[in-house]
Protein backbone atom coordinates (compact mmCIF):
# COMPACT_ATOMS: atom_id res chain seq x y z
CA UNK A 1 0.00 0.00 0.00
CA UNK A 2 1.32 3.40 -0.76
CA UNK A 3 0.73 6.04 2.03
CA UNK A 4 -0.86 9.38 1.00
CA UNK A 5 2.42 11.20 1.01
CA UNK A 6 3.90 8.73 -1.64
CA UNK A 7 0.69 9.06 -3.85
CA UNK A 8 2.00 12.66 -4.10
CA UNK A 9 5.29 12.35 -4.75
CA UNK A 10 4.57 10.20 -7.53
CA UNK A 11 1.22 11.34 -8.69
CA UNK A 12 2.90 12.12 -11.99
CA UNK A 13 3.69 8.50 -12.65
CA UNK A 14 1.11 7.18 -10.93
CA UNK A 15 -0.83 8.92 -13.30
CA UNK A 16 0.64 6.84 -16.23
CA UNK A 17 -1.73 4.33 -17.47
CA UNK A 18 1.14 1.30 -17.81
CA UNK A 19 2.26 2.43 -14.41
CA UNK A 20 -0.93 3.16 -11.98
CA UNK A 21 -0.48 2.16 -8.45
CA UNK A 22 -0.14 -1.03 -8.72
CA UNK A 23 3.22 -0.37 -10.67
CA UNK A 24 4.21 2.10 -7.95
CA UNK A 25 3.85 -0.58 -5.58
CA UNK A 26 5.63 -3.15 -7.45
CA UNK A 27 8.98 -0.19 -7.44
CA UNK A 28 8.28 0.40 -4.07
CA UNK A 29 8.89 -3.46 -3.56
CA UNK A 30 12.44 -3.73 -5.46
CA UNK A 31 15.63 -4.10 -4.78
CA UNK A 32 18.07 -2.89 -7.33
CA UNK A 33 21.99 -3.03 -7.27
CA UNK A 34 23.86 -0.33 -9.26
CA UNK A 35 27.22 -1.50 -10.16
CA UNK A 36 29.23 1.37 -10.38
CA UNK A 37 28.50 5.00 -9.68
CA UNK A 38 30.35 6.84 -12.22
CA UNK A 39 29.13 8.73 -15.62
CA UNK A 40 26.55 6.02 -15.85
CA UNK A 41 25.82 5.18 -12.44
CA UNK A 42 25.01 8.88 -11.29
CA UNK A 43 21.90 9.03 -13.53
CA UNK A 44 20.79 5.74 -13.01
CA UNK A 45 20.86 6.25 -9.48
CA UNK A 46 19.24 9.43 -9.37
CA UNK A 47 16.59 7.87 -11.32
CA UNK A 48 15.90 4.98 -9.66
CA UNK A 49 15.65 7.11 -6.22
CA UNK A 50 13.33 9.65 -7.69
CA UNK A 51 11.18 6.67 -9.07
CA UNK A 52 10.76 5.20 -5.47
CA UNK A 53 12.07 2.07 -5.79
CA UNK A 54 12.30 0.15 -2.53
CA UNK A 55 15.96 -0.42 -2.32
CA UNK A 56 19.12 0.38 -3.80
CA UNK A 57 22.64 -0.82 -3.51
CA UNK A 58 25.34 1.24 -4.74
CA UNK A 59 28.94 -0.14 -5.06
CA UNK A 60 31.98 1.26 -6.30
CA UNK A 61 35.30 1.14 -4.86
CA UNK A 62 36.48 4.91 -5.44
CA UNK A 63 37.08 8.17 -3.92
CA UNK A 64 35.52 11.41 -5.94
CA UNK A 65 38.51 12.73 -8.04
CA UNK A 66 38.23 16.61 -9.86
CA UNK A 67 38.44 14.70 -13.17
CA UNK A 68 35.10 12.86 -12.26
CA UNK A 69 33.20 15.99 -12.24
CA UNK A 70 32.54 16.48 -15.58
CA UNK A 71 30.09 13.89 -16.21
CA UNK A 72 29.57 11.92 -12.53
CA UNK A 73 26.38 14.63 -11.63
CA UNK A 74 25.95 12.39 -7.64
CA UNK A 75 29.35 14.36 -6.91
CA UNK A 76 29.80 18.12 -6.35
CA UNK A 77 33.60 20.04 -5.87
CA UNK A 78 32.66 19.45 -1.85
CA UNK A 79 32.49 15.88 -2.14
CA UNK A 80 35.97 15.70 -3.59
CA UNK A 81 38.16 12.94 -2.12
CA UNK A 82 35.06 11.22 0.06
CA UNK A 83 34.47 7.66 -1.20
CA UNK A 84 31.85 7.82 -4.06
CA UNK A 85 29.23 5.09 -2.12
CA UNK A 86 29.12 7.55 1.16
CA UNK A 87 28.83 10.89 -1.52
CA UNK A 88 26.55 9.27 -3.21
CA UNK A 89 23.98 8.02 -0.31
CA UNK A 90 24.45 11.28 1.00
CA UNK A 91 22.77 12.76 -1.96
CA UNK A 92 20.26 10.01 -2.66
CA UNK A 93 19.16 10.18 0.78
CA UNK A 94 17.99 14.00 0.48
CA UNK A 95 16.38 13.44 -2.85
CA UNK A 96 14.27 10.50 -1.24
CA UNK A 97 14.54 9.46 2.27
CA UNK A 98 11.75 6.70 1.68
CA UNK A 99 14.26 4.41 -0.43
CA UNK A 100 17.02 2.61 1.53
CA UNK A 101 20.19 3.54 -0.14
CA UNK A 102 23.17 0.75 0.97
CA UNK A 103 26.00 2.21 -0.20
CA UNK A 104 29.57 -0.63 -0.49
CA UNK A 105 32.73 -0.08 -1.12
CA UNK A 106 34.46 -3.26 -2.77
CA UNK A 107 36.17 -3.79 -5.75
CA UNK A 108 33.60 -6.49 -7.64
CA UNK A 109 35.27 -9.31 -8.00
CA UNK A 110 34.65 -13.11 -8.98
CA UNK A 111 34.77 -14.30 -4.97
CA UNK A 112 32.44 -11.55 -4.18
CA UNK A 113 29.94 -10.95 -6.81
CA UNK A 114 27.47 -13.43 -5.93
CA UNK A 115 27.55 -12.15 -1.92
CA UNK A 116 27.05 -8.45 -3.50
CA UNK A 117 24.06 -9.00 -5.60
CA UNK A 118 22.16 -11.98 -3.28
CA UNK A 119 18.97 -11.08 -2.82
CA UNK A 120 18.79 -8.28 -5.26
CA UNK A 121 15.73 -8.23 -8.61
CA UNK A 122 18.43 -6.74 -10.75
CA UNK A 123 21.51 -5.92 -11.11
CA UNK A 124 22.60 -2.72 -13.38
CA UNK A 125 25.90 -2.34 -15.59
CA UNK A 126 27.70 0.76 -14.14
CA UNK A 127 30.94 -0.22 -14.66
CA UNK A 128 33.63 1.33 -16.54
CA UNK A 129 35.55 -1.73 -17.68
CA UNK A 130 34.68 -5.19 -19.86
CA UNK A 131 36.22 -7.60 -17.44
CA UNK A 132 34.27 -6.59 -14.37
CA UNK A 133 31.14 -6.47 -16.94
CA UNK A 134 31.65 -10.12 -17.89
CA UNK A 135 31.84 -11.00 -13.81
CA UNK A 136 28.54 -9.51 -13.31
CA UNK A 137 26.75 -11.03 -16.77
CA UNK A 138 28.04 -14.36 -15.56
CA UNK A 139 26.63 -14.14 -12.16
CA UNK A 140 23.41 -12.81 -13.17
CA UNK A 141 23.26 -15.36 -15.66
CA UNK A 142 23.71 -18.38 -12.40
CA UNK A 143 21.82 -16.54 -10.12
CA UNK A 144 18.80 -15.51 -12.94
CA UNK A 145 19.01 -12.10 -12.09
CA UNK A 146 18.34 -9.03 -15.09
CA UNK A 147 21.28 -7.09 -16.22
CA UNK A 148 20.86 -3.90 -17.99
CA UNK A 149 24.43 -3.17 -19.81
CA UNK A 150 25.37 0.09 -20.30
CA UNK A 151 28.74 1.37 -21.99
CA UNK A 152 29.90 5.05 -23.22
CA UNK A 153 32.96 6.45 -24.88
CA UNK A 154 32.90 10.10 -26.28
CA UNK A 155 29.58 11.16 -27.42
CA UNK A 156 28.56 7.26 -28.20
CA UNK A 157 26.94 5.24 -26.04
CA UNK A 158 25.07 1.66 -26.07
CA UNK A 159 22.51 -0.35 -23.94
CA UNK A 160 21.37 -3.54 -23.74
CA UNK A 161 18.82 -6.04 -21.45
CA UNK A 162 19.30 -9.45 -20.52
CA UNK A 163 16.87 -11.58 -19.23
CA UNK A 164 19.14 -14.78 -18.18
CA UNK A 165 17.97 -18.13 -20.02
CA UNK A 166 15.53 -16.03 -22.16
CA UNK A 167 17.86 -13.52 -24.49
CA UNK A 168 21.09 -13.17 -25.86
CA UNK A 169 24.06 -12.25 -23.17
CA UNK A 170 26.61 -9.82 -23.08
CA UNK A 171 29.43 -12.66 -23.81
CA UNK A 172 27.14 -13.87 -26.41
CA UNK A 173 29.30 -10.97 -28.66
CA UNK A 174 32.11 -11.84 -27.19
CA UNK A 175 35.31 -12.10 -29.58
CA UNK A 176 38.67 -12.13 -26.92
CA UNK A 177 39.96 -9.92 -24.25
CA UNK A 178 40.17 -6.05 -25.42
CA UNK A 179 43.28 -3.63 -23.50
CA UNK A 180 41.56 -1.31 -20.60
CA UNK A 181 42.46 2.42 -21.64
CA UNK A 182 41.73 5.27 -20.42
CA UNK A 183 37.92 6.36 -22.37
CA UNK A 184 36.92 10.06 -23.49
CA UNK A 185 34.14 10.76 -22.57
CA UNK A 186 31.13 13.98 -22.75
CA UNK A 187 29.06 13.96 -19.61
CA UNK A 188 25.79 13.75 -21.32
CA UNK A 189 26.90 10.66 -23.37
CA UNK A 190 26.71 8.75 -20.04
CA UNK A 191 23.14 10.79 -18.90
CA UNK A 192 21.57 9.43 -22.15
CA UNK A 193 22.77 5.97 -21.99
CA UNK A 194 22.24 5.91 -17.99
CA UNK A 195 18.73 7.29 -18.44
CA UNK A 196 17.72 4.81 -20.94
CA UNK A 197 18.89 1.65 -18.53
CA UNK A 198 17.02 3.06 -15.59
CA UNK A 199 13.48 3.06 -18.33
CA UNK A 200 14.50 -0.57 -18.84
CA UNK A 201 14.82 -1.12 -15.08
CA UNK A 202 11.65 0.78 -14.20
CA UNK A 203 9.79 -1.17 -17.41
CA UNK A 204 11.33 -5.06 -16.18
CA UNK A 205 10.19 -4.08 -12.16
CA UNK A 206 6.23 -3.12 -13.42
CA UNK A 207 6.15 -5.38 -16.46
CA UNK A 208 4.94 -3.46 -19.08
CA UNK A 209 6.55 -2.40 -22.44
CA UNK A 210 9.06 -3.95 -24.47
CA UNK A 211 12.47 -4.48 -23.30
CA UNK A 212 15.46 -3.72 -24.96
CA UNK A 213 16.13 -7.64 -25.50
CA UNK A 214 18.45 -9.29 -28.07
CA UNK A 215 18.74 -5.90 -29.15
CA UNK A 216 21.55 -3.62 -28.95
CA UNK A 217 20.74 0.00 -29.00
CA UNK A 218 23.67 2.55 -30.16
CA UNK A 219 23.64 5.84 -29.64
CA UNK A 220 25.68 8.73 -31.54
CA UNK A 221 25.68 12.02 -30.53
CA UNK A 222 27.88 13.58 -32.52
CA UNK A 223 25.46 13.01 -35.29
CA UNK A 224 22.42 12.47 -33.44
CA UNK A 225 20.80 9.06 -33.92
CA UNK A 226 19.87 6.05 -32.71
CA UNK A 227 20.70 2.73 -34.43
CA UNK A 228 19.09 -0.94 -33.13
CA UNK A 229 21.36 -3.99 -34.19
CA UNK A 230 19.78 -7.59 -33.15
CA UNK A 231 22.15 -10.09 -31.13
CA UNK A 232 21.31 -13.64 -31.60
CA UNK A 233 21.83 -15.59 -29.05
CA UNK A 234 24.84 -17.58 -28.99
CA UNK A 235 24.54 -21.61 -28.46
CA UNK A 236 27.99 -21.48 -27.80
CA UNK A 237 28.80 -19.06 -25.67
CA UNK A 238 30.41 -19.79 -22.48
CA UNK A 239 28.50 -17.68 -20.09
CA UNK A 240 24.74 -18.73 -21.01
CA UNK A 241 25.40 -21.23 -23.79
CA UNK A 242 23.28 -24.58 -23.65
CA UNK A 243 26.46 -26.62 -22.52
CA UNK A 244 26.69 -24.33 -19.37
CA UNK A 245 23.60 -25.35 -18.04
CA UNK A 246 23.77 -28.96 -18.55
CA UNK A 247 26.93 -28.77 -16.05
CA UNK B 1 24.39 -2.86 -56.80
CA UNK B 2 27.73 -3.05 -54.48
CA UNK B 3 27.64 -3.40 -50.59
CA UNK B 4 27.35 -0.86 -48.54
CA UNK B 5 30.21 -0.38 -45.33
CA UNK B 6 29.28 1.67 -42.75
CA UNK B 7 32.59 2.80 -41.13
CA UNK B 8 32.61 3.71 -37.57
CA UNK B 9 33.66 7.27 -36.09
CA UNK B 10 36.81 5.99 -34.75
CA UNK B 11 37.59 4.75 -38.48
CA UNK B 12 37.09 7.47 -40.62
CA UNK B 13 40.24 9.03 -40.25
CA UNK B 14 40.91 5.86 -42.41
CA UNK B 15 38.64 6.66 -45.42
CA UNK B 16 38.56 10.41 -46.05
CA UNK B 17 36.14 10.93 -43.48
CA UNK B 18 33.43 9.21 -45.57
CA UNK B 19 30.87 7.09 -43.19
CA UNK B 20 29.67 4.68 -46.07
CA UNK B 21 32.12 3.21 -48.19
CA UNK B 22 30.88 1.14 -51.20
CA UNK B 23 32.36 -2.44 -51.46
CA UNK B 24 32.61 -5.55 -53.55
CA UNK B 25 32.46 -9.06 -52.46
CA UNK B 26 30.58 -12.85 -51.67
CA UNK B 27 31.54 -12.60 -48.09
CA UNK B 28 32.05 -10.43 -44.89
CA UNK B 29 35.67 -11.04 -45.09
CA UNK B 30 35.79 -10.23 -49.42
CA UNK B 31 33.83 -6.99 -48.95
CA UNK B 32 36.80 -5.78 -46.03
CA UNK B 33 39.49 -6.94 -48.44
CA UNK B 34 37.97 -4.27 -50.97
CA UNK B 35 37.56 -1.71 -48.75
CA UNK B 36 40.94 -1.72 -47.71
CA UNK B 37 42.14 -2.11 -51.11
CA UNK B 38 40.39 1.63 -51.33
CA UNK B 39 41.48 2.89 -47.56
CA UNK B 40 44.71 0.72 -46.86
CA UNK B 41 44.68 2.47 -43.21
CA UNK B 42 41.19 0.23 -42.25
CA UNK B 43 43.62 -2.98 -42.40
CA UNK B 44 45.20 -2.16 -38.99
CA UNK B 45 41.71 -0.13 -37.68
CA UNK B 46 39.86 -3.68 -38.45
CA UNK B 47 42.39 -7.05 -38.32
CA UNK B 48 44.42 -8.11 -35.38
CA UNK B 49 46.56 -9.85 -37.92
CA UNK B 50 45.97 -11.47 -41.15
CA UNK B 51 42.26 -13.26 -41.34
CA UNK B 52 41.78 -12.32 -37.72
CA UNK B 53 39.42 -9.25 -36.71
CA UNK B 54 40.40 -7.25 -33.79
CA UNK B 55 38.62 -7.68 -30.58
CA UNK B 56 37.20 -4.66 -30.28
CA UNK B 57 35.49 -4.87 -33.93
CA UNK B 58 31.74 -5.96 -34.29
CA UNK B 59 30.61 -6.59 -37.42
CA UNK B 60 26.68 -6.47 -38.10
CA UNK B 61 25.34 -7.75 -41.90
CA UNK B 62 21.69 -5.46 -42.35
CA UNK B 63 21.32 -4.81 -38.42
CA UNK B 64 22.19 -8.43 -37.17
CA UNK B 65 25.27 -8.80 -35.48
CA UNK B 66 27.35 -11.58 -37.73
CA UNK B 67 29.18 -12.95 -34.84
CA UNK B 68 30.82 -15.66 -34.84
CA UNK B 69 32.29 -16.75 -37.94
CA UNK B 70 32.17 -13.05 -39.16
CA UNK B 71 34.19 -13.20 -42.20
CA UNK B 72 32.58 -15.98 -44.10
CA UNK B 73 29.34 -14.83 -43.82
CA UNK B 74 28.14 -14.42 -47.12
CA UNK B 75 26.93 -11.06 -48.87
CA UNK B 76 24.68 -10.48 -51.57
CA UNK B 77 24.39 -6.67 -53.57
CA UNK B 78 22.42 -4.33 -51.69
CA UNK B 79 23.32 -5.63 -48.52
CA UNK B 80 24.52 -3.26 -45.28
CA UNK B 81 27.44 -4.16 -43.27
CA UNK B 82 28.19 -2.02 -40.28
CA UNK B 83 31.95 -1.95 -38.76
CA UNK B 84 31.60 -0.95 -35.13
CA UNK B 85 33.63 -0.56 -32.04
CA UNK B 86 32.95 -1.94 -28.90
CA UNK B 87 32.43 0.33 -25.97
CA UNK B 88 33.66 -0.21 -22.12
CA UNK B 89 33.13 3.04 -20.46
CA UNK B 90 30.64 3.68 -17.81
Amino acid sequence: MLTPSERERYDRQIMIGEIGEKGQEKLKRSRVVIAGTGGLGSPIAIYLTAAGIGVIRVIDHDQVALSNLNRQVLYWEEDLHRKKVDSARTKLRGLNSAVEIEGITETITEDNVSRLVEGFDVIVDAMDNLPTRYILNRCAIEKNIPFFHGAVNGFEGRAMTIIPRETACLRCMYRGPVPQEKFPVIGVAPAVIGSIQATEVIKYLVGIGKLLTNRLLIYDGLNMNFSEFIINKNPNCDHCGSHVRKE
Amino acid sequence: MPVKVHIHATHRQYTNGLEVVEAQGGTVGECLNDLIKQYPGMEKALFAKKGKLANIVEVYVNHASAHPNELVKPIKDGDDIHLIVMLAGG
